[in-house]
């Protein structure tokens, strides 16, 4: 009896002659129908608005007359490129990305190192570490800036208490304080996701290999560098990754917290884009800068590739 | 050939047609109604007020009484997205039929072509318009808009902390000083760049309050030096830390209902909003005592969607509105803000609110916030001014540097 065999139900056994009956999944259109849904809505809302980012960054089009658009060609582009301002929001931007990645992954890793020891309470403890980043980015943004209030704000009044207090209190409206701020509850908000699965990483680390490596006379670093990194470095690029592009493209907290102010110093490309598309109604600037911040993922997802398989080249070495 | 696949293909054909159906359905609007009733909307933040919002719609109402082809409803829009958001449902060519503007935004729409003229929809001739306001709603001969608040700005200080309120600039700084202990603070005004459309609020009155302006009517004069002047006096008193640092305009507007806050420059709009937050607080209001007597004014004009297709029935909710008893009961509802045409303030009013005089008297010397012969790109001007003088606060330049930066970029920002 072949496997098909087993596995037909009773009572629907064909005979030599009988005829050839199909399911109608197993048509060969099923695996298009069941792709159709994701494919269509792929196409509709990120391949077509992508199409049209593209043209609109060559064209001068404004928000209060989107249908009557002017071909510039790189005009867009040469000026967003020849403006200080830009310039600067990039260099915002690459500050802030590689803060959050660096706080994070960094942040999540210690959290989930301790978590993984045993110790009374661990559960209660792996839950609450949870609650950040299952608080919605509004409701997060808004806490923070009452606490960082110049007037009711609770930081201040410690910061003060210990001799630290910033002249004047508003934090938010220094230039100086206002990135590191949105920075801090930008990394208090991600390091439960990057914990929690950096947990689940380490749980898969082998003891005995822990254990072999304590009883060779490995000190604590040296066993997790030997032993403990080589198996969660996938997970921690994998997180790295996904930080970078999660920072690339955050919006809601920094719009919330200080709108990319004081004087541009929390500006990053996503806000740049908003208030050129929606402040200055230059749709096709707003383009320009769109167009920036993807070709700039695209080289982080290239990049962390290429990493990616020389790594595993090396490994197989 | 199997019947039971060509079924299938059938159905998903089918949901796929009435999916496609159900979404061209839904992006689509109802363009009135089957009754022969014209149905419209009409958006304004005011309607989100907890004071006057309730009331106002009640006013709708009573336009709706009165007609039986015509309804009006009300849209509450949030001040801070109130621009973005219209702007661009009008922009895509949707968008509700009547809308309340800012000036800024008025101007904008209006150059976009966005708003109907309204010279063949509506009379104004036949109504007792309030020139000075009036005379912004025309641009080129042709008329956008018709007022429907418009609100000037003077000093409100508390009348507990200050007996006698101060008349020159000097007094004015005095006071605010004297009055700063502990947690209370002399005097209160926007300077964070989270609040743009609010500090451009605010120097307005410093500028012209010191003699300068943003432009002549040809060209910018943001760096003049009676502007450089107006300005200065603005961060000395932010140097001076007699105001709430930080404190956005909800936080410092509780604090001067609490009594924490001596003085701030405000409009009549938040004389009722005042009130519904500390109804015991005993408040006055005065001129604001700079140099010169000037001040920015919020004028708010009623427009007519160029998109509507309803245009002569929004028409006639304008005309309804112009009415003189319809206007009366709207200056009640705004509280110290004036309507479109002269009306008289009932001597109920008049007791219970004794300095709504004082706003009105102030209303052939306000000015509306926008930057003469650049009207349309007051917004874009507005944010290269505040950028830069919000620098200069924060010692990231010098005001003088500042200006000249700002004149800068905003000229080759209008070309």
């Amino acid at each position: 009896m072949t496997v098909l065999d087993q596995t037909r139900a009773p009572g629907t056994t064909r005979g030599p002659g009988a005829p050839r009956r199909r399911s109608p999944l197993g048509s060969r259109w099923t695996p298009y129908l069941f792709l159709g849904p994701a494919a269509l809505f792929i196409l509709v809302f990120q391949a077509v608005p992508l199409v049209q980012e593209v043209y609109l960054s060559f064209t001068r089009t404004s928000l209060l007359n989107p249908t009557r658009s002017e071909w510039v060609g790189l005009d867009n582009f040469n000026r967003i490129f020849g403006d200080p301002d830009f310039r600067h929001t990039l260099l915002i931007t690459l500050v802030y990305v590689v803060a959050c990645v660096v706080g994070a992954v960094g942040a999540g890793l210690v959290v989930a190192l301790l978590l993984n020891r045993g110790f009374r309470g661990r559960g209660v403890a792996r839950a609450l570490v949870t609650i950040p980043w299952a608080a919605p980015g509004i409701a997060v943004a808004l806490i923070a800036t009452w606490m960082l209030n110049a007037q009711y704000g609770i930081v201040n009044r410690l910061l003060d208490a210990v001799g630290l207090g910033v002249p004047g209190g508003a934090i938010l409206d220094s230039p100086r304080y206002a990135l590191p701020a949105v920075l801090a509850t930008t990394i208090w908000q991600l390091f439960p996701f990057t914990s929690v699965v950096l947990l689940s990483a380490l749980q898969a680390v082998p003891q005995d290999l822990n254990e072999a490596a304590t009883m060779d006379g490995a000190g604590r670093w040296a066993s997790f560098r030997a032993v403990t990194w080589q198996v969660i470095k996938p997970t921690v690029g994998l997180l790295a990754l996904l930080m970078t592009i999660w920072s690339l493209r955050r919006f809601e907290l920094i719009w919330l917290m200080t709108k990319g102010g004081p004087v541009g110093a929390t500006e990053t490309l996503v806000i740049d884009l908003y208030s050129q598309a929606f402040d200055s109604k230059e749709l096709g600037s707003a383009a320009a800068i769109g167009m920036v911040g993807v070709i700039i993922s695209l080289i982080v997802i290239t990049g962390s590739r290429l990493v990616a398989r020389a790594v595993e080249k090396e490994n197989v070495r | 050939m199997s019947k039971k696949p060509a079924r299938f293909r059938v159905v998903g054909a089918a949901c796929a047609l009435g999916l496609v159906a159900a979404l061209l359905t839904g992006c689509g609007s109802d363009g009135g109604s089957g009754d022969g009733v014209a149905k419209l909307t009409f958006a304004a933040s005011t309607f989100g007020d907890p004071g006057r919002g309730p009331q106002l719609t009640a006013w709708l109402e009573e336009f709706n009484k009165s007609q039986d082809k015509v309804q009006v409803s009300a849209a509450a829009v949030p001040y801070p997205t109130f621009g973005q958001t219209v702007l661009t449902q009008m922009g895509s060519g949707k968008g509700p039929d009547l809308v309340r503007f800012d000036m800024p935004e008025f101007e904008a729409a209006a150059d976009a072509g966005l708003i109907a003229p309204l010279d063949e929809l509506v009379d104004a001739g036949k109504y007792d318009l309030l020139k000075q306001p009036d005379q912004f709603m025309v641009h080129d001969g042709v008329r956008h808009g018709i007022i429907f608040e418009a609100s000037n700005y003077a000093m409100f200080y508390n009348a507990d902390l200050i007996p006698t309120p101060p008349t020159t600039y000097e007094e004015f700084t005095a006071t605010a000083k004297s009055l700063t202990k502990g947690d209370v603070f002399g005097l209160a005004f926007r300077q964070t760049e989270a609040e743009e459309a609010g500090v451009w609020q605010d120097i307005f009155n410093y500028v012209y309050g010191f003699g300068g302006a943003w432009s002549d009517g040809k060209n910018l004069t943001i760096n003049s030096p009676e502007n450089l002047k107006g300005l200065q006096a603005y961060k000395d008193l932010y140097d001076a830390n007699v105001i709430p640092r930080g404190a956005d305009a909800a936080t410092f507007r509780r604090m001067f209902a609490e009594g924490k806050v001596g003085m701030e420059l405000n409009n009549g709009g938040y004389v009722t909003a005042t009130r519904g937050q500390n109804p015991q607080l005993n408040f006055n209001v005065a001129p604001i005592p700079f140099p010169v007597r000037k001040q920015g004014a919020i004028l708010a004009p009623i427009v007519i969607n160029e998109a509507s297709p309803a245009k002569d029935e929004a028409a006639t909710f304008i005309k309804w509105a112009l009415e003189p008893q319809n206007q009366v009961k709207l200056q009640e509802i705004l509280g110290a803000s004036s309507v479109a045409t002269t009306t008289q303030r009932s001597a109920a009013s008049l007791e219970k609110t004794p300095f709504l005089t004082v706003f009105d008297e102030l209303t052939d010397s306000s000015l509306p916030q926008i930057v003469l012969g650049f009207e349309a790109k007051t917004p874009d001007i507005r944010k290269v001014v505040v950028q830069n003088v919000i620098a200069a606060l924060q010692g990231k330049a010098d005001l003088k540097s500042a200006l000249d930066r700002a004149q800068q970029q905003a000229t080759e920002l209008v070309g």
